[in-house]
């Protein structure tokens, strides 16, 4: 562990690596489920260097988890839910693997390893519907935890929470929301987030879960209508002088 | 040593340990799975030996046969029990609880350096999919039953659970309760009866927290029986005889059974069962 | 057996003057008495079905599952000993996951059973350890296709088109033997499996059974195993009573005519 109190707490490049998948996990209930939306990057440094990196697992039957951050950590951690489906499968008692078991399940597996200083560098959504109502929590490299009707990781903690909460601001909200405005609202989200944040991509996976279609997961989802004229009045960066 | 000539002999011994251990009985309905126990005192004033032991808040065992058998597995539940709640804050499936048991049975008796454990266990629960109850064999066998007798005399009691169970398969937990006294009554043999001393009654089920009665608390469930004797081994033949009979749940599927030997009940010479 | 009661075998690992294992011929034995069980190797997958004797009235309808799963892609059941299977099978899946670990891929049906056969054949070497109590089919699906295996005591296995172990083998596999599974649909599989495990039944007629069956197929199930939804498995066990009524009419038949 690095002491240095200019880098403590920060990732290791030698530990893990340049890859940093940083934002785009945005996630929202809406009355019958919830929608949630993660673009396709993996960033090496500021290289946008895959295009096709899938960040949503679905997960048991109800559930679909997001996951930010280090990709090899991610790797691990997808895996991880894949044992931890398989291994629910072999229990035919007619169980379901829920989301929140999920979630405290992951939380565990987070907080115990930020506890043996070796944390899995990420931050993570599970979304999903118990006992057909939504479900979203997040937890993170540190084990923390918190819960609310709109969440997002990375870039989108600043950009994506407030205009999602422009749709849910409280859990009572949530009964008032359909399926197409909470979608909108997402993909919104994703198109800002394109916009602001350097290392996001404006292609994207959307999973919706709903008591009616189940998990639905729609791929390469494309920003569309987009808008740049914006980009002339932006001053005072790089090479350009006022 | 483990040998399987002609059959597995220790496991067949371990399952006659069940056979000296006082009677309990199991039944479940959708919702709610019923316990109830004989107790047995080894003296005049001594005290009674616990025959239910609660592992979770939805979740708990009767023991028939080797009590400290069954505490070592009960440790194992609660353990098991634990750590769902710990990892998935979930509580235990009563299937899984069972099948966990099993598989840490099965063990002692494929391999040297050990006995296979010397208790049956009914095991009853309430999960997502309702309420369960399980009959756990030594040899590693476990299987859902809508109703269960181990332990001396037990026969008498599957008798009245067998012609009885699908009059129940809808009873309230009242009605439950005393369809489990009724099957425990009719495995007493003509000097005993059911008191508040030697009864333990425990409930599982919706909205109910596994719950176990002894002593006072008993006393009004008795009340509610038309008599705490065994009316019919006054009588004489169907009630005791619990050889041959005591097979037909054996798990093994295998035709050549061991000589079952006829029981003796209390049999002071041998090792302590409850 | 002329052996017997000569002390050899009273212990594993031991051979007699003639060459035997006892231990292991005892094993076999368990089998031989336990409700039978089928695989059927179908154009694209592999059905297993299982005759469960209903020991008791008070054991609850429909439970008691007697096929289990290894991995996504494999089903196992088994005649004899029950809790050795479960033994088994949780090796089995301790083999896949240490095999996912390593490779992230799924594990060959053959390499998984090799495993396996290596593991029973070391029931039957030391005198710490008793051999299976049961012979063991399995069925999978991996990228070359349908396998159907069966593994017994000793540690044997061979891949087959159609298996039978348990008490009702000898007619299953004359049963068996009659099908032809490059032609077999997966639909097809299921109700011929319930129709031969009805049949196989007949010489403990006295007794109730239950019958399970599942399935691993490309085309009805992505290559997953998984029992056999509830309306083809009411629609199996229909034509299996439908066949068994039919050949007992012809028996009767000919009988008249004699």
């Amino acid at each position: 562990m690095d002491h240095d109190p200019f880098r403590w707490g920060r990732p290791n490049d030698q530990h893990y690596g340049q890859y940093n998948n940083a934002i785009a996990n945005a996630a929202i209930k809406y009355k019958d489920g919830i929608v949630i939306a993660a673009d396709n990057l993996g960033s090496y440094g500021s290289l946008a260097r895959f295009t096709d990196v899938e960040r949503l697992f679905p997960t048991g039957d109800n559930a679909v988890v997001g996951i930010s951050g280090d990709i090899s950590d991610l790797q691990y951690v997808s895996r991880l839910l894949d044992d931890l489906e398989i291994e629910h499968n072999y229990d035919s008692d007619g169980h379901q693997l829920k989301a929140s078991h999920i979630h405290e399940y992951l939380q565990k597996v987070f907080y115990h390893r930020r506890s043996k200083m070796d944390p899995l560098w990420n931050s993570v959504i599970v979304a999903g519907l118990d006992d057909d109502k939504p479900f979203l929590k997040y937890v993170d490299l540190l084990g923390v935890t918190y819960s609310a009707p709109t969440l997002a990781t990375g870039f989108g903690a600043y950009l994506a929470v407030p205009l999602l909460r422009k749709v849910v601001d409280k859990e009572e909200d949530v009964a008032n929301v359909d399926e197409e405005t909470a979608t909108n609202a997402i993909r919104e989200c994703m198109k800002v987030l394109y916009y602001r944040d350097a290392r996001s991509l404006d292609k994207y996976t959307l999973v919706t879960i709903s008591k009616t279609n189940g998990v639905k997961v729609e791929k390469n989802q494309q920003s569309k209508e987009q808008s740049w004229r914006f980009a002339k009045d932006i001053k005072g960066y790089g090479t350009q002088v006022v | 040593m483990v040998i399987l000539s002609p059959t597995l002999q220790q496991v067949e011994y371990a399952l006659e340990a069940i056979k000296q251990g006082s009677a309990v009985v199991g039944l479940a309905t959708k919702e709610h799975a019923v316990l109830v126990a004989l107790k047995r005192n080894a003296e005049e004033l001594g005290s009674y030996q616990k025959k239910i032991i609660k592992v979770d808040e939805n979740l708990g065992i009767a023991l028939a046969g080797l009590a400290p058998d069954a505490r070592v597995l009960s440790n194992f539940l609660r353990e098991q029990a634990m750590s769902q709640r710990m990892i998935y804050n979930r509580a235990l499936s009563v299937e899984k609880a069972s099948n966990l048991l099993a598989d840490k049975a099965q063990k002692n008796t494929q391999s040297y350096g050990g006995r296979p454990y010397g208790v049956g266990l009914l095991v009853v629960g309430y999960d997502e999919t309702g309420a369960h109850l399980f009959e756990f064999q030594p040899s590693g066998s476990v299987l859902e039953y809508v109703g269960a007798a181990i332990g001396a005399r037990s026969q008498a009691g599957r008798t009245y659970l067998e012609r009885n169970f699908e009059s129940y398969a809808n009873a309230t937990k009242e009605e439950l309760i005393v369809h489990g006294l009724n099957a425990l009554r009719d495995t007493l043999s003509q000097d005993k009866e059911l008191n508040s001393k030697n009864t333990s009654i425990a409930i599982v089920g919706k909205d109910t927290d596994f719950t176990l009665w002894d002593d006072d608390d008993v006393q009004p469930w008795l009340n509610k029986l038309d008599s705490t004797s065994n009316a019919r081994t006054s009588g004489g033949n169907n009630g005791g005889d619990d050889d041959n009979d005591d097979d037909d749940n054996n798990n093994d599927e295998s035709g050549d059974k061991s000589e079952t030997k006829p029981e003796e009940e209390n049999s002071e010479d041998k090792m302590e069962t409850d | 057996m002329t052996s017997v009661g000569t002390g050899y075998d009273l212990s594993n690992s031991v051979f007699s003057p003639d060459g035997r294992n006892f231990q292991v011929e005892y094993a076999a034995k368990a089998v031989e008495n336990g409700g039978t069980s089928i695989g059927i190797k179908f154009k694209d997958g592999v059905v297993l079905a299982v005759e469960k004797i209903v020991t008791s009235k008070l054991l609850v309808p429909g439970k008691n599952n007697r096929i289990q799963t290894i991995g996504r892609h494999i089903g196992v059941t088994y005649s004899g000993l029950l809790p050795d299977g479960r033994h088994l099978v949780s090796r089995g899946r301790d083999e896949f996951q240490s095999f996912k670990d390593q490779y992230k891929d799924q594990i060959s049906v053959p390499y998984l059973i090799d495993r396996l056969g290596n593991y029973v054949q070391a029931y039957t070497c030391y005198n710490s350890v008793r051999p299976f109590g049961i012979t063991a089919l399995f069925g999978g699906i991996d990228e070359d296709g349908p396998h159907l295996y069966m593994l017994e005591p000793s540690g044997v296995y061979w891949g087959y088109q159609g298996a039978a172990t348990g008490k009702g083998r000898q007619s299953a596999k004359n049963e068996l033997e009659k099908l032809d599974s490059n032609t077999l649909t997966a639909k097809e599989a299921v109700k011929e499996a319930a129709r031969i495990i009805y049949l196989a039944h007949e010489d403990s007629k006295d007794k109730d059974f239950e019958i399970e069956i599942s399935w691993v197929s490309t085309s009805e199930t992505n290559g997953l195993h998984k029992p056999v939804p509830a309306d083809l498995l009411k629609e199996a066990k229909e034509y299996a009573e439908q066949k068994l009524n039919e050949d007992e009419d012809d028996d009767e038949d000919e009988n008249m005519a004699e």
